[in-house]
């Protein structure tokens, strides 16, 4: 009886956030088009319902709708499969993110994560490198120039961006002497934000999250004006799709993330000294932990509207040159905290 | 040999000849508006001012008899500065027309002013005006605000048509041209005035407003009007002939042809084509497909035997079918009785161009092995036999045998079978029991015969369906260069019509005969090895302007 | 090779990038709040200026004839081949008219090389941009299309006559 209810409650916690997720990526597209519209002082989707609220679905319609076009000397089995590579990882990283707090509900404690492992840091950085193989699969069985190219880069590219990643993950682990998701946000308490304690590792780790996301200014992979559509040039229909929803699911990944490890994850800085409600304050945290993201993901589309993208070699050098001895930095910064302060 | 120094090249000239005449002989343009190489020297366009050396003043190339040691200078700064102020006096009255006048775009004036003139004009004054439309004759108008007086059609009636109908009246900026009273300007080269005006007064009233000539292709070929087979131009627009005319060769007709060939020798390939195959079925002609039409020819023809069945060729097709047509009959079939129907009016031709043959291959038709065999019918025996019942079945090439008299055409009724090639529905398809629709010499390479045995050219013009411009390597204009499928101009107005050597050749295939040619230029090579006359040509040596062959005695020629 | 030579060298602030980036990044932000330029199309026309080259249209004189004198200079001057002109004599003063006078708006690129061309100021560029068609014949305008009243394109012919 115990582990039916036990399953069911994962399941529901599974249900709901890859609901969410798929809303959210959706949405996403949506705000990631109003957001650039008015930046460049225009008015963006507004015919498909309130607002173009209706747009995602529109999009999603017409994606569906469309001919699944597979080049002929392309390989078949990879070229198909390569979408789901890397749709799956994008979606499996999510769980391990913590959302909330363990809340208690009818006598029960529930965590408001998929699951707590405590080698999560581990799991995520993992599956994120994993990704990179959906990618290069896509470049290299599509039997074109350009797809080749942006499979080459993504992995150059994502290789070089997982070290400074992993040096400024290295710094959180330090300061919360836990692999556990869970445990890095708890150690987070009020205001000790790891951005705010260790401002260099947070800096190499947004660059590093544009850059694993391929997100502009580190879009290489698929760089329109060089590359057609780089990896995903020769993809059509819902396969197109699949690779579009991924990188906006990374988006969403690597957002929580960085609000995980850097920004508090759920913490909201002391609520418990409020005297609210047990269920409040979880809401309030859950809440929270939404804002911060979607302050991130602002971020992110806004900085793709603001920056242009960098050519391929400053791209490498500030990976190799700057980021990862930052990170370096970074960490002995916080060794030496540790040291002084004897944390 | 005298020799004269022309804008610094010494020159070779013979007595007696002008100094326009060596300098344009040896590739030095002199502008000039009246003089014209084949009319007597009139001298008053004063254009052609150069500057010889020795000489008081400019002079006029046109009527200077060159003179060993004379030293002229045809661009120097004051024949420039003179031909500027000769082309600032032609302008005073000339109307700004171009965008109405015909001939913008092979206009002398317009030309010479871009290239001689400064631009401007310093009359201000009210220009002269005159009539617009005068109807010199039946086939020419004329504008009198263009013209410049320079009275090359004048000498053009004196002195080529041998027909006195035009003059100068008036003086000063009124003169103009007129007929004399009570003439017309109805001689049968009229035309050719059109084209010597040097600017858009004497304009054709066939061709008037109907292109421009930019939008046109041209394509070097020859007249079928009559034996002379004058050499010419055809002007082609969206697939469709619009006009002919003349295109020099000092052997066959000079710089001219008459009206007749140049107005009524094109006009059936625009209308009234038979478009695809058609056979007889229930009494009815109808159109079929070409392998329908083929395999019932030839089932009709393997009923009979040789002795039932006669062959006519056709002095309007080119030699090559002909030649096809002597090959399946005699060589395959072994019929004997074969022949062409000659088109003579004794007494019509006039001593210029105009010959009594009024077919132009004739010939050519006979050269190709269209003569009856030996003990074979001639055309009359031929028609004797289908009244007798002795021939039942013809089968005839491009002629309408029908339309010749209605004896003629009671004769053909007599027919258990008979077999067209024709271009267009006449007298003769009604009688058909198959028509194989045919190529008009416009549509086809091929060769022909004219009275003087010179062998010349026939060029593909115009496209059928089946034919591909630039492949063909067609004269193409600037539309046909960039049509594609989508315009309408690019693939509208085509025939379904093949060379009838190619369908004899189909023809004769299923019948045994052995050959496969693909393009005429082969039918030719074939027929170079085995007729005496046309050994070692072909279509290069032909070339342009055609080339003298040997005739025998037996084919006599008719003027 | 030789040093490449700045215009100025970057400061200390600027190579450190991030103020720049934090600079460009103001820039957009405010511009989120900027009114909008869209042009909500269907509902709000834009109504070009005179020098602006809709479809090209012919001239309809007062008298309801047209301008034209079938010279078929527009069609030789169009570098897309968009133009057919068939002339005809007429028994009015000008002689040649155009018995067919059409454009294939498919082939049209708006250049105005044949209003530039006219010598009777007979082809003007309308304000007109709404072309819809749905197949290839239905862009090939006839005359009954490209005549329009000369009050329509006054101003047009206005701007050509200060600025041609
Ligand atoms: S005659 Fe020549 S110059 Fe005169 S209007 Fe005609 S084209 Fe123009
Ligand atoms: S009508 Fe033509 S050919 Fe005759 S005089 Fe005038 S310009 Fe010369
Ligand atoms: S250029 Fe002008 S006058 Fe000439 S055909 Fe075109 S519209 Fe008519
Ligand atoms: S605007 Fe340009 S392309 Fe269009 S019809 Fe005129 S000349 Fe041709």
């Amino acid at each position: 009886m115990e582990l039916l209810i036990q399953a069911g409650i994962a399941l529901a916690k599974i249900l709901i956030v890859i609901t969410v997720m798929l809303l959210t990526v959706s949405y996403l597209v949506y705000f990631e088009r109003k957001i650039s519209a008015w930046i460049q002082n225009r008015r963006g989707p507004n015919r498909v319902g309130w607002y173009g609220a209706l747009q995602p679905f529109a999009d999603v319609f017409k994606l569906l709708l469309k001919e699944d076009i597979v080049p002929s000397n392309a390989n078949k089995f990879i070229h198909s499969l390569a979408p789901f590579i890397t749709l799956f990882v994008s979606f499996a990283t999510y769980a391990v993110i913590p959302f909330g707090p363990d809340i208690k509900l009818f006598g029960r404690t529930i965590q408001l994560a998929l699951a707590d492992v405590n080698i999560g840091v581990l799991y995520v950085l993992a599956l994120t490198s994993l990704g990179v193989y959906g990618l290069t699969f896509a470049g290299w069985s599509s039997g074109s120039k350009y797809s080749l190219l942006g499979g080459i880069r993504s992995s150059a590219q994502m290789i070089s961006y997982e070290v400074s990643m992993g040096f400024s993950i290295a710094g959180v682990i330090l300061l919360s002497e836990s692999l556990r998701p869970m445990a890095i946000v708890e150690s987070q308490y009020g205001f000790m934000w790891n951005a705010l304690i260790q401002p260099i590792g947070f800096i190499t780790i947004v660059v590093s999250a544009f850059a694993e996301t391929n997100r502009l200014p580190f879009d290489l992979p698929e760089a329109e004006p060089e590359l057609v559509g780089g990896y995903h040039t020769e993809y059509s229909s819902m396969k197109f799709a699949g690779f579009f929803l991924a990188e906006y699911a990374n988006m969403i990944i690597a957002s929580a993330m960085i609000v995980t490890l850097y920004l508090g994850g759920w913490q909201f800085p002391y609520i418990d000294k409020f005297g609210l409600s047990m269920g409040l304050t979880a809401g309030i945290q859950v809440l929270s932990f939404l804002l911060k993201m979607a302050l991130v993901l602002f971020f992110f589309i806004w900085v793709r509207w603001s920056i242009p993208r960098f050519r391929y070699d400053q791209l490498m050098n500030l990976g190799w040159k700057v980021m990862f001895p930052l990170s370096l930095l970074n960490l002995i910064w916080v060794a030496a905290l540790i040291m002084i302060f004897n944390i | 040999m005298p020799k004269i120094t022309i804008n610094g090249q010494e020159l070779e000239f013979k007595a007696g000849q002008t100094v326009i005449e060596v300098a344009r002989q040896n590739g030095i343009s002199v502008p000039h508006f009246c003089w014209h190489p084949a009319l007597s020297v009139s001298g008053n366009c004063r254009m052609c001012l150069v500057e010889i050396e020795k000489m008081p003043k400019l002079a006029i190339a046109c009527s200077t008899l060159a003179s060993d040691g004379m030293v002229v200078h045809v661009d120097s700064e004051k024949a420039v500065s003179a031909r500027n102020a000769v082309m600032e006096f032609l302008l005073i009255n000339h109307p700004l027309d171009c965008p109405v006048c015909d001939q913008a775009g092979e206009c002398k004036l317009q030309d010479y002013a871009y290239r001689y003139s400064s631009g401007e004009s310093r009359f201000e004054e009210e220009k002269q005006h005159n009539k617009k439309r005068v109807e010199l004759g039946p086939f020419v108008m004329f504008d009198a605000e263009r013209c410049i007086s320079c009275s090359r059609c004048i000498r053009f009636c004196d002195e080529i048509a041998g027909d006195k109908e035009l003059t100068f009246t008036k003086r000063g900026d009124r003169v103009t041209i007129s007929t004399y009273p009570g003439e017309e300007l109805d001689n049968p080269y009229s035309l050719n005035t059109t084209d010597i005006c040097p600017v858009g007064a004497l304009t054709s009233r066939d061709f008037r407003f109907k292109a421009r000539v930019w939008d046109m292709s041209k394509t070097n070929s020859i007249c079928t009007g009559c034996a002379r087979g004058c050499n010419d131009e055809i002007w082609v627009k969206n697939n469709i002939v619009l006009r002919l005319t003349p295109r020099f060769n000092k052997e066959v007709n000079s710089y001219w042809m008459c009206d007749e060939g140049r107005l009524n020798t094109f006009k059936f390939i625009n209308n009234q084509r038979v478009d695809g195959p058609h056979i007889r079925r229930n009494g009815q002609i109808v159109k079929t497909g070409y392998d329908e039409a083929v395999a019932f020819t030839v089932s009709q023809l393997k009923a009979y035997n040789p002795g039932e069945i006669a062959f006519l060729g056709s002095a309007f097709a080119s030699c090559e079918d002909n030649y096809m047509l002597a090959k399946l009959a005699k060589g395959t079939l072994h019929v004997k009785n074969i022949d062409f129907a000659r088109h003579l009016i004794p007494g019509s031709a006039d001593g210029i161009l105009i010959c009594d043959d009024k077919a132009p291959n004739s010939l050519g038709a006979e050269l190709s092995g269209v003569k009856p065999a030996p003990e074979g019918l001639n055309f009359e025996g031929i028609l004797e036999g289908i009244n007798s019942g002795k021939i039942k079945v013809l089968y005839c090439l491009e002629d309408d045998i029908a339309a010749m008299s209605p004896e003629y055409e009671n004769t053909l009724s007599k027919l258990d079978f008979l077999v067209v090639h024709a271009t267009n529905h006449n007298a003769t398809t009604v009688l058909a029991d198959v028509i194989f629709p045919a190529a008009a010499f416009a549509e086809k390479n091929g060769t022909m015969v004219n009275f003087q045995g010179r062998l010349q050219r026939l060029k593909p013009a115009v496209a059928t369906i089946d034919m591909d411009r630039s492949l063909e390597g067609m004269e193409m204009s600037r539309l046909d260069k960039f049509g594609t499928d989508f315009d309408k101009w690019a693939k509208k107005n085509r025939v379904d019509a093949r060379a009838s050597w190619k369908m004899l050749q189909t023809v004769g295939s299923l019948m045994g005969l052995k050959m496969k040619h693909q393009i005429s230029e082969e039918v030719f090579a074939d027929m170079a090895s085995c007729i005496e006359a046309f050994h070692g040509l072909d279509y290069d040596v032909i070339g342009e302007s055609g080339i003298k062959i040997k005739v025998n005695n037996t084919a006599k020629a008719t003027k | 090779m030789p040093e490449k030579k700045r215009e100025k060298d970057l400061t200390i602030a600027e190579k450190l990038y991030i103020p720049e980036i934090v600079k460009g990044l103001g820039l957009t932000l405010k511009s989120m709040f900027r009114p909008k330029f869209t042009m909500e199309y269907p509902e709000v026309k834009f109504i070009p200026p005179a020098s602006y080259r809709g479809r090209p249209v012919l001239v309809q004189e007062e008298s309801g004839t047209e301008r034209c004198v079938a010279c078929g200079l527009c069609s030789r001057v169009c570098p897309s081949l968009a133009i057919e002109v068939q002339a005809s004599e007429t028994s009015l003063e000008k002689e040649r008219y155009p018995v067919k006078f059409e454009i294939n708006m498919l082939r049209c690129i708006f250049c105005g090389f044949c209003e530039e061309v006219c010598p009777e100021e007979a082809i003007v560029m309308s304000k007109d941009y709404e072309l819809v068609f749905r197949d290839r014949s239905e862009a090939i305008y006839g005359k009954d299309k490209l005549m329009v009243p000369i009050r329509q394109v006054e101003d047009r012919i206005e701007f050509l006559r200060n600025f041609k």
